[in-house]
């Protein structure tokens, strides 16, 4: 049996059972829209200080990566503690199936998820707040892969934090709330802030910045190097920890 | 090893720090046969199942199933055996039939979905969402992801825990159906009446050794034991007036009469010739054995047994 075959067949079964769960179609959907009209609204015409983006237009790219996030880190963390706490990933191991068509199934639907994503909040951003088609999409693309990669991981990667599913909202939110805040998700930073300075140690931050250059008009490719290698950094150091400490069973009382 | 053996196990042992969870176990299990491992909690049950389903390491001890070291957890062997966990582990927004339809995939020769459906019992329910299905409904599901794959061997930890009687007795039938088409069933229970019905073998683990182990009938000496003879004394007769040999302890409760003996065919010869002879007749007879739970506890309960060398398995 082909694995990639399998990872496809995966993926269908995984889009079902997405769809079907409200909390993480909300997450992932709702919020970000919910704020891209609230923050969009408010935000005002004016440009973001070096940036060609107006304040809104940015909001929107901001909620991209907020959903992104969301679909990636969140639901990923959520779905691999709940499925470890009730045995489903101790049984998928007691299967013929490769981990890689497993793991491959779950981030082809995360995948799914953030091109509807990409396609409905870049869509709203074009229809109500002037935002220009990205300039350089193929930029955008590159980041948002670059961006999926990496928030999986860092998904994965903390689940090893995890005691039990319980636990699991309280310490996924936990870790990602404040780094969402000081990372110009709601509100762009200053730049040579404090808050700018400490944000730029975090792949949230860069991952923002690298899709605003994407999207933004002028010369050159729209790449921002610099940024993405910061998030394949993070993505490595998430790899890395969950290759070596990644759990399939729940932890129990010898 | 021989085309025969579905599982070989040679001096296994395995500790979790200064717990020596199992403590040199041997075991062979033929195909087609379905064996019951029994123990009480913290025997090394869930340790030696979880080792043979490769999902433990062994500390030492030759361990072979359907000729592979499942230590390796090669694809081939996972694709010939099927499991069933103490937890439903099933994604709750999926139906029956789409959650044996994807798992049927992983698979080279599965089952057809429908069979596995109707086998287990589920035909009503065969478009419901996992989550909405009852604790033994989910239970029956869990044992059809497990014989999707067709498997050569099957593991059930616990299969009948939270099952109505019905439902027990069909999840019976079909562990029986299992072995009729030649498939090996390894199987831990609480329930003796469950090893009673379906074990080829039993094995009684206490303290990380198998402590004793054989056919359910002969375990521990069950077919050896001393048989219990229990019946209402006639109105008529004291036990005085009985026709037992010399020698053997009789109590009288409640108006009946019980003793136990080695052979009780000749004095319940003599017992019923005797109530024919008055006109009488023997209301309640029973003649039993010591059952298999009798046997389990005697063999569990000694501390002598924990702490002597195991019996060597079969």
């Amino acid at each position: 049996m082909n694995d990639l075959a399998i990872a496809a067949h995966q993926v269908r079964y995984e889009q079902k059972a997405y769809w079907r769960n409200p909390m993480a179609a909300v997450f992932t959907f709702a919020f970000p829209i919910i704020f891209l009209i609230v923050v969009g609204s408010s935000a005002g015409a004016a440009k973001v200080p070096g940036y060609t983006l107006r304040y809104d237009q940015y909001v929107v790219v901001a909620m991209l990566t907020f959903g992104l996030i969301a679909a990636c880190y969140t639901n990923l963390a959520m779905a691999i503690c709940t499925r470890r706490e009730t045995g489903v990933l101790k049984r998928m191991r007691g299967t013929p199936i490769a981990i890689g068509s497993y793991m491959g199934g779950l981030i082809g639907s995360v995948l799914i998820v953030v091109a509807l994503l990409t396609v409905l909040v870049v869509g709203i951003g074009m229809a109500f707040y002037h935002l220009h088609f990205p300039y350089h999409p193929g930029a955008v693309l590159l980041t948002l892969l670059v961006g999926i990669v990496t928030f999986s991981a860092l998904g994965l990667a903390v689940t090893i934090l995890v005691p039990n599913a319980d636990a699991a909202p309280a310490i996924v939110n936990g870790i990602y709330f404040p780094v969402v805040f000081i990372s110009g998700v709601f509100y762009p930073l200053a730049q040579g802030s404090v808050l700018a300075r400490v944000a730029d140690y975090f792949p949230i931050f860069h991952m923002i910045r690298a899709l605003v250059s994407a999207f933004e008009g002028g010369p050159g490719s729209g790449l921002r190097a610099g940024d993405l290698l910061v998030m394949l950094a993070w993505a490595a150091g998430g790899l890395w920890v969950t290759a070596r400490r990644f759990r399939w069973e729940p932890r129990r009382p010898k | 090893m021989p085309d025969d053996v579905a599982i070989s196990v040679r001096g296994l042992t395995k500790s979790y720090g200064s717990f020596h969870a199992l403590a040199g176990i041997d075991l062979d299990v033929r195909r087609g046969e379905v064996l019951a491992v029994l123990g009480p909690n913290g025997a090394g049950k869930t340790t030696a199942v979880e080792i043979l389903e490769g999902y433990r390491t062994r500390d030492a001890g030759e361990v072979t199933v359907l000729g592979a070291d499942p230590a390796r957890r090669a694809r081939s062997l996972r694709a010939r055996v099927g499991i069933v966990l103490q937890e439903c582990a099933v994604d709750p927004y999926l139906t029956v039939t789409e959650a044996l339809t994807q798992r049927a995939y992983l698979y080279e020769s599965p089952r057809a979905v429908a069979d596995v459906v109707s086998l287990v019992g589920l035909d009503e329910k065969a478009g419901a969402r996992v989550k909405v299905l009852s604790g033994g409904q989910q239970r029956r599901l869990d044992l059809g992801l497990a014989l999707i794959g067709n498997p050569e061997l099957i593991f059930l930890d616990e299969p009948t825990t939270g099952f109505d009687p019905s439902a027990r007795r069909e999840a019976w039938d079909v562990v029986r159906d299992l072995c009729a088409e030649g498939r090996t069933v390894v199987l831990t229970t609480h329930y003796m009446d469950e090893a009673q019905a379906l074990a080829d073998t039993v094995v009684v683990l206490a303290g990380g050794r198998i402590v004793a182990s054989g056919t359910p009938d002969t375990l521990g000496g069950r077919d050896h034991g001393m048989t219990t003879v229990r019946f209402a004394l006639p109105d008529s007769a004291g036990v005085g007036d009985l026709p037992l040999p010399a020698g053997v302890d009789v109590a009288v409760r409640g108006g009946f009469v019980e003793f136990a003996v080695l052979e009780p065919t000749e004095v319940l010869h003599a017992l019923t010739r005797w109530a024919l002879d008055r006109g009488e007749s023997l209301a309640g007879l029973s003649v039993v054995r010591p059952s298999l739970e009798d046997v389990y506890l005697a063999l569990t309960g000694d501390p002598a047994n924990i702490a002597a060398p195991g019996e060597q398995g079969r």
